[in-house]
């Protein structure tokens, strides 16, 4: 099934159906599109603004959550932040935060950045974690600023 | 028993009174009397007294009997029941202080003997006394039990007659689609000798496209689910090769217990080769009725235009009063008869598929409407007024065919002008739906006119018929008029259709039509490719399937992330579903199901969420017995993943994140 997915993906974006401006590589087009095309009113864009700045929140209050976790070493509870930031990061096509998100959930499931080979060394996990936050802090603050442009605030 | 009763045993009985029977002791009578092969032991199992019918059953003496211990007597002679029974029928009859009844199956003489062995325990309270044994042959009953069930096992009734049925292969599956059964139809229909295909999966006999959309175990899900399936399609044979089938798959249950599937499978290919060769036949003949309509209509119109333009040029000459009224009499018929001709061009047209409608032409309703009053206004009669209103919301702008909507109407406003001697005319337009894309727009025209009979509304819509034979001569006209419309409205996304006017006398007719919205060009592009004028009905697509299917439905959104949550609430907002309910977690969606286990028509399932995981909140609501489609909406990818959430109960699945089509797709072959 992700393989049709893929394709009518494809297919979407050659009919090039709505014109935004470029948003630059870390966030998917056609999925960002998408939430775009619920907007009743292209002007003001009420329910995406919504959407997008709630996950500023959400993601800024998870990233904080993800500090503490790391301090207390508690792994699976960075897993459950990884996973559940990944949710929301993916329904808005940020792919960047998606990826780093589902590497800290791999991590924290001990297991190697693509979660196919276990990773038993607890020490080593959480030092991954740590590299992966800092990255995808810098990552969200990219988009953020993308996005905060598009919504003119 | 009490002993001074033991003692009368041995007494002389006193014949009833009357009787005159020789008097013998009661042991001598329980000896030569006792209807049943019977022994009486004492406590030791020592034999007291036999019956004769021991003696003879077992081909013994007296002698050889009384005093005997049983179980020597039965080992040393080999009797029937052998010492197993025996020991069985006494013990179990001093375990339960009671009489013990053992059945028994052995072999006596070399043939199958079947006997009951009763033992009677005499107790005195917890003391043996004696013990009681009568062997009952059930042999002659045992044979003749054999026989009857025989007759009285319909299964093998039924299995005769399937058995013989060549035409159609019927068989039975187990629960998970494994032949079981195979019968002479089934040979022949399909190749395969029954040894060969007992046990084998049912799948088989499907193509490799219908394994791969998984379409056997989609038909049993289904079966499950409705207790019947029945599909047309290409089935294969043991050969390889392939014919069109019926087939009838029904759930079969045994005392509330399902215990498989009856498949009935029928070879069409001959009726299948027949309907075509009628049907191509038919649209054949048809086309060739519409092109030779075509034809001549052109043929025929070509002259009569000479004929009017000569007459025109006639009529402008100098011409007496008497010719002049013979020549407005062929004007006036030569201008219906081109009338009646530019008709059924139109209808051949419309019939034969090839009359094209446009759909991305600008439409303005309100000048339209404007435009055709003011040119029918001339003909009006004298003492009818002709009215429009105009609905507030009616789009000024939109996309469509205005030619053909114009001569829609102007068809209508003209029957109404026609047969409308006095009163009023009137033009409703509305605005009746509003979607994403496209506005349907109302027309209606009400007259106080001549109105229709009962009778004739039936085939109102019907070419060549004309309502009223007396009326054509008053009314002259094709009966064409009306068929065309409703071909012109369908064509145009909508319907036609006729009342009696509500308040008395005369007729409202009206028709909707479809316009599409300009900014919304991509569903316009879309929607236009339907537009095929050669087909009356489109296909529509899976977007407009699922919007018509959405009202009313009720979907639970179990969904832990608020923004996805938002998000998908959005999405199904615009889909149609204004009834989705809200689950934060696994076991809130377990709960919202349990409540009211028929109240939603879908599930939406995340499967990874706090407190209850969507996989364990599917199983949970699928041990409560509740059916309702759930499909899994998860970012892990991972093909495995999906294959175990769809053995755990969910129905399907949407990757993250969610996109339309994609869901789309998943709605329309659960939500049917």
């Amino acid at each position: 099934m992700p393989d049709s997915t893929r394709r009518e993906a494809e297919d979407r974006s050659e009919e090039g159906s709505v014109s935004l401006p470029d948003l630059g590589d870390s966030i998917d087009a056609v999925t960002f599109e998408q939430i775009l095309e619920m907007d009743d009113d292209e002007d003001d864009r009420e329910f995406s603004r919504s959407i997008v700045f709630g996950f500023f929140e959400q993601a800024e209050q998870t990233f904080k959550k993800m500090d503490d976790a790391l301090k207390a070493g508690d792994l699976a509870e960075l897993s459950s932040l990884g996973h559940f930031l990944k949710g929301s990061s993916a329904t808005l096509g940020l792919t960047k935060v998606k990826d780093s998100c589902e590497k800290i959930q791999h991590y924290g499931q001990k297991k190697d950045e693509a979660g196919t080979a276990d990773e038993p060394d607890e020490k080593k996990c959480l030092e991954r974690i740590e590299e992966t936050l800092v990255a995808v802090k810098e990552e969200y603050a990219e988009v953020e600023k993308v996005l905060k442009k598009f919504y003119g605030s | 028993m009490t002993s001074s009763e033991v003692a009368a045993l041995h007494s002389t009985t006193a014949p009833p009174a009357g009787l005159h029977v020789l008097p013998r002791s009661i042991p001598e009578a329980f000896a030569a009397l006792t209807p049943i092969a019977s022994a009486l032991l004492d406590s030791s199992f020592h034999i007291l007294q036999v019956s004769a019918r021991y003696l003879t059953f077992n081909n013994l003496t007296s002698d050889e009997c009384i005093g005997r211990n049983v179980f020597d007597l039965v080992k040393s002679k080999a009797l029937v029941p052998g010492l197993v029974s025996l020991q069985l029928a006494i013990d179990r009859a001093i375990e339960t202080k009671n009489v013990s009844v053992t059945s028994t199956s052995e072999y006596r003489d070399g043939r199958p003997f079947y006997a009951s062995l009763r033992a009677v325990p005499i107790f005195e309270h917890d003391v043996l006394l004696y013990m009681l044994l009568e062997v009952q042959d059930n042999t002659a009953e045992h044979d003749r039990r054999v026989t009857l069930n025989d007759q009285l096992d319909t299964n093998d009734t039924y299995k005769v007659l399937v058995d013989t049925v060549k035409d159609y292969a019927i068989f039975m599956l187990d629960t998970k689609g494994n032949v079981r059964t195979w019968n002479a139809g089934a040979a022949l229909l399909k190749g395969y000798k029954p040894e060969e295909i007992i046990g084998k999966h049912f799948s088989i006999f499907y193509g490799e496209e219908d394994k791969i959309a998984e379409k056997p175990r989609k038909e049993l899900e289904i079966c499950l689910r409705e207790s019947k399936v029945e599909d047309e399609g290409w089935r294969y044979k043991k050969d390889g090769s392939r014919f069109w089938a019926n087939v009838t798959i029904t759930c079969v249950v045994r005392n509330g217990v399902h215990i498989g599937f009856s498949k009935v499978t029928r070879d069409l290919t001959e009726r299948k080769a027949a309907e075509s060769r009628v049907v191509a036949a038919y649209e054949e003949s048809s086309k060739l009725k519409s092109a030779f309509l075509a034809n001549t209509s052109h043929e025929i119109r070509t002259p009569l235009h000479g004929m009017l333009s000569a007459l025109t040029l006639l009529m402008d000459t100098s011409l007496t009063p008497e010719q002049r009224e013979l020549g407005s009499i062929i004007e006036e018929s030569g201008s219906v008869l081109l009338q009646v001709i530019n008709d059924i061009l139109d209808y051949s047209k419309l019939s034969s598929g090839v009359f094209s409608i446009m759909t991305d032409v600008p439409v303005s309703i309100p000048a339209l409407i404007t435009s055709i009053v003011r040119g029918i206004q001339p003909s009006l009669k004298p003492r009818v007024t002709l009215g429009t209103n105009l609905g507030p919301n009616l789009p000024t702008t939109a996309l469509g065919d205005p030619l053909r909507y114009r001569q829609v109407l102007q068809n209508l406003v003209a029957n109404a002008v026609k047969f409308t001697e006095s009163g009023s005319i009137n033009i409703d337009a509305s605005l009746v739906e509003e979607d994403a894309s496209t506005y349907t727009v109302r027309t209606e025209i009400t007259d106080t006119g001549i109105g229709i009979k009962d009778v004739a509304i039936a085939s109102l819509f019907t070419p060549f018929t004309q309502f009223d034979a007396s009326a054509t001569k008053r009314y002259r006209g094709t009966g064409l008029g009306l068929s065309i419309c409703k071909s012109l409205a369908e064509l145009m996304g909508g319907a036609i259709s006729f009342h009696p006017n509500p308040n008395g006398q005369g007729s409202v007719f009206w028709f909707t039509v479809k316009l599409h919205k300009i900014n919304a060009r991509n569903q316009v592009d879309r929607l236009s490719a339907k537009f095929v004028a050669s087909t009356l009905s489109p296909v529509p697509d899976s977007l407009t399937l699922v919007r018509e299917l959405a009202p009313g439905k009720r979907i639970l959104l179990a969904e832990d992330n608020f923004i996805n949550q938002k998000v998908m609430l959005m999405m199904l907002k615009g889909l149609g579903f204004g009834k989705v309910d809200i689950a934060v977690d696994g076991a809130e969606a377990v709960d919202r199901a349990k409540r009211n286990p028929l109240f939603y028509d879908l599930i939406l399932m995340d499967v990874s969420m706090p407190v209850l995981d969507g996989v364990s909140a599917t199983i949970q609501i699928r041990e409560l017995g509740i059916e309702t489609p759930i499909i899994a909406m998860t970012a892990n990818a991972i093909k495995e993943d999906v294959t175990s959430y769809l053995a755990r109960g969910m129905n399907d699945y949407v990757p993250k994140p969610v996109d339309r089509k994609v869901l789309l797709k998943a709605f329309l072959r659960w939500l049917k």
